[in-house]
């Protein structure tokens, strides 16, 4: 263990350094607390809500499929090391088990697991349904087409006259999606 | 094999741990930090210099002679600034995240040769006050292994710096960087192992000596870029600047989406640690790149004392690779994130794994006399079949993808 000894040294010298550091810095920095200081940073704009407690899967699922690769990467260290002893034998066993590695890497990869890129670049032109019409793809904007209720002057009227606008518009999305 | 195993022992602790011993190792570690805090110096610099000669401008020139002393300013007027706790900040973590992410910078540097008396088959040691021993910190039993290790370590200095600071952009950044650090490390500690294939050892002072004297045809040295045959030397350079969160890499700091990454609300020195720890593992990773790939400070001694000679060729080759990722930053656009990603797992993941393979098998076939003509249409055989089947992969994802998109 005496090889690691100036890895301890080091360790403790790093530490040292940081800490005083730290401290020389918090004497000589001045102290002045306010709320918008403290606050966390939102380009200038009051921060609404808590920072998002979720993120995408995609990142856990990353981090395990690394824990599949670290696991075979430590089990080839040691043959590496003595694989001209080992010779063939050696070569097809440790042949095998990458075989078997990259056999499930593969199945990984087939279904999606390692898939970042944004969905437009995989929209073709077949996505597009053939029998669409112009009003089927173009999405009107305004008081046309929208449910009545929309507008402040027809609020009243609107109760029954709301469900069959909603349906058609509704249809329309459906025909061009 | 004993002969790599007793190599891989600095012979300074072979009779046990005396006073004197000891007094040389703190000598050393004193020495090692100073360069090291000196090189991270003026590796920012450096890099500020060379990034602004090639855009066209002056950069710094204030400070110093040619703005040398630009980063010592900059670091002075760190100490001198406010410490600001953001009120959604998890305290402990918030202050314990420098530390995780520049103690293990500093470790970092142990396990590298920085000269020795390489030259005319020469085994690296030098006398030092009465004693042998080798001129690099420390040569643990596990070797490059530890530089793995801690490279992951850095790993949670930045996940937690993000996730204590309770803010969006840091926690973005820094779940980023952690999935973009461990993609990276894959394929790193696959292309470590080509190097130590073709050197039979784990030990970073093993390495360099059986990088050391002539190779090829005595035309080439013996570096293991040559003897691996270059591509887990490309493979290791890319997994170097992305496990370094250097341009073209810096996702992590993508200004234009994430303000400054990970460590956006930190302030004063111990945003100070961070710079450092970033920079000092630039410094540290060229150095590694040299250990493995080019030999270390092994080289020729014409005249003079050949340590010195050892830091000259450790200085060079290690300015190159400095050289090189600053001319990255100042040439290669940031890629997109799924773009990152295919190249890590899709690309350099696989093509290293089948290039150990095919290492051993040439390897192999030349110490057991196996037949040339075999061994070459296996390892092609290994390539095609691993390419196609990756190939079928890729499309059927991309067909689920679409099908996703079509049902969505």
């Amino acid at each position: 263990m005496s090889s690691y000894l100036p890895v301890l040294v080091l360790f403790v010298l790093a530490v040292a350094f940081g800490l005083l550091s730290l401290l020389v810095s918090i004497t000589l920095s001045p102290k002045a607390r306010s709320q918008a200081k403290e606050a966390p940073y939102e380009c200038g704009i009051v921060p609404g809500r808590e920072a998002p407690e979720r993120f995408p899967v995609k990142f856990f699922l990353v981090a395990m499929i690394f824990i599949v690769f670290d696991i075979e990467i430590i089990f080839f260290f040691p043959w590496a090391v003595v694989f001209r002893e080992l010779g063939g034998y050696g070569l097809a066993v440790i042949g095998i088990f990458a075989a078997l590695v990259f056999e499930s890497f593969v199945y990984l990869i087939g279904n999606g697991a390692l898939e970042w890129g944004p969905r437009q670049r995989q929209r073709r032109a077949e996505i597009v349904s053939p029998d669409r019409t112009l009003t089927s793809t173009i999405r009107r904007v305004g008081a046309e087409g929208r449910p009545a209720a929309l507008e402040p002057a027809a609020l009243a009227p609107a109760a029954h006259h709301a469900p069959g606008h909603g349906d058609h518009g509704h249809g329309d999305h459906g025909a061009a999606a | 094999m004993t002969s790599a195993l007793l190599l891989a022992a600095d012979p300074l602790y072979a009779q046990g741990v005396d006073l004197t011993a000891l007094l040389i190792t703190i000598l050393k570690v004193v020495v090692a930090f100073a360069f090291l805090l000196v090189a991270t110096m003026l590796m920012v610099w450096f890099e500020r210099k060379l990034v602004s000669d090639m855009q066209n401008r002056i950069g710094p020139n204030r400070a110093g002679p040619w703005g040398i002393l630009q980063t010592l300013a900059d670091g002075t007027k760190l100490f001198f600034k406010e410490h600001i706790n953001p009120i959604r900040a998890e305290r402990r973590v918030y202050v314990l995240a420098p530390f995780l992410s520049f103690v293990p910078a500093f470790l970092l540097f142990c396990i590298v040769p920085v000269s020795g008396n390489w030259a005319n088959g020469g085994d690296g040691t030098v006398e030092l006050f009465g004693r042998t021993t080798y001129l690099q910190l420390a040569d643990p039993p596990v070797g490059i292994l530890f530089a793995l290790a801690m490279s992951s370590i850095a790993v949670y200095g930045v996940m937690l710096a993000g996730w204590s600071s309770g803010s969006k952009y840091p926690l973005l950044g820094s779940v980023r960087a952690s999935a973009q650090m461990v993609s990276y490390e894959a394929a790193m500690g696959l292309s470590v192992m080509a190097v130590v294939l073709v050197t039979g050892t784990v030990s970073t002072h093993g390495m360099v000596a059986s990088q050391a004297g002539d190779g090829l045809f005595h035309v080439l040295p013996n570096w293991a870029v040559f003897t691996t045959l270059l591509v887990p030397f490309v493979i290791f350079v890319i997994a170097g600047t992305a496990e370094l969160n250097r341009p073209p890499f810096d996702l992590v700091e993508a200004e234009q989406e994430l303000v400054a990454g990970f460590n956006t609300e930190y302030s004063s020195i111990r945003f100070a640690l961070f710079f450092l720890a970033e920079f000092m593992n630039t410094v540290t990773m060229s150095g590694i790149f040299v250990t493995l790939f080019l030999g270390g400070p092994s080289g020729p001694a014409p005249i003079g004392p050949a340590w010195l000679w050892g830091c000259i060729w450790f200085f060079l080759k290690t300015s190159a690779f400095l050289f090189m990722f600053v001319w990255f930053r100042a040439t290669l656009p940031r890629f997109r994130y799924d773009q990152l990603m295919d190249l890590g797992w899709k690309l350099l993941i696989p093509l290293s794994l089948g290039w150990l393979l095919m290492l051993a098998a040439v390897q192999l076939s030349g110490q057991q006399n196996w037949n040339p003509v075999a061994v070459g249409a296996g390892v092609i055989l290994m390539f095609l079949i691993g390419w196609s089947l990756l190939r079928s992969a890729n499309a059927k994802a991309r067909a689920v993808h679409l099908g996703e998109e079509v049902n969505a």
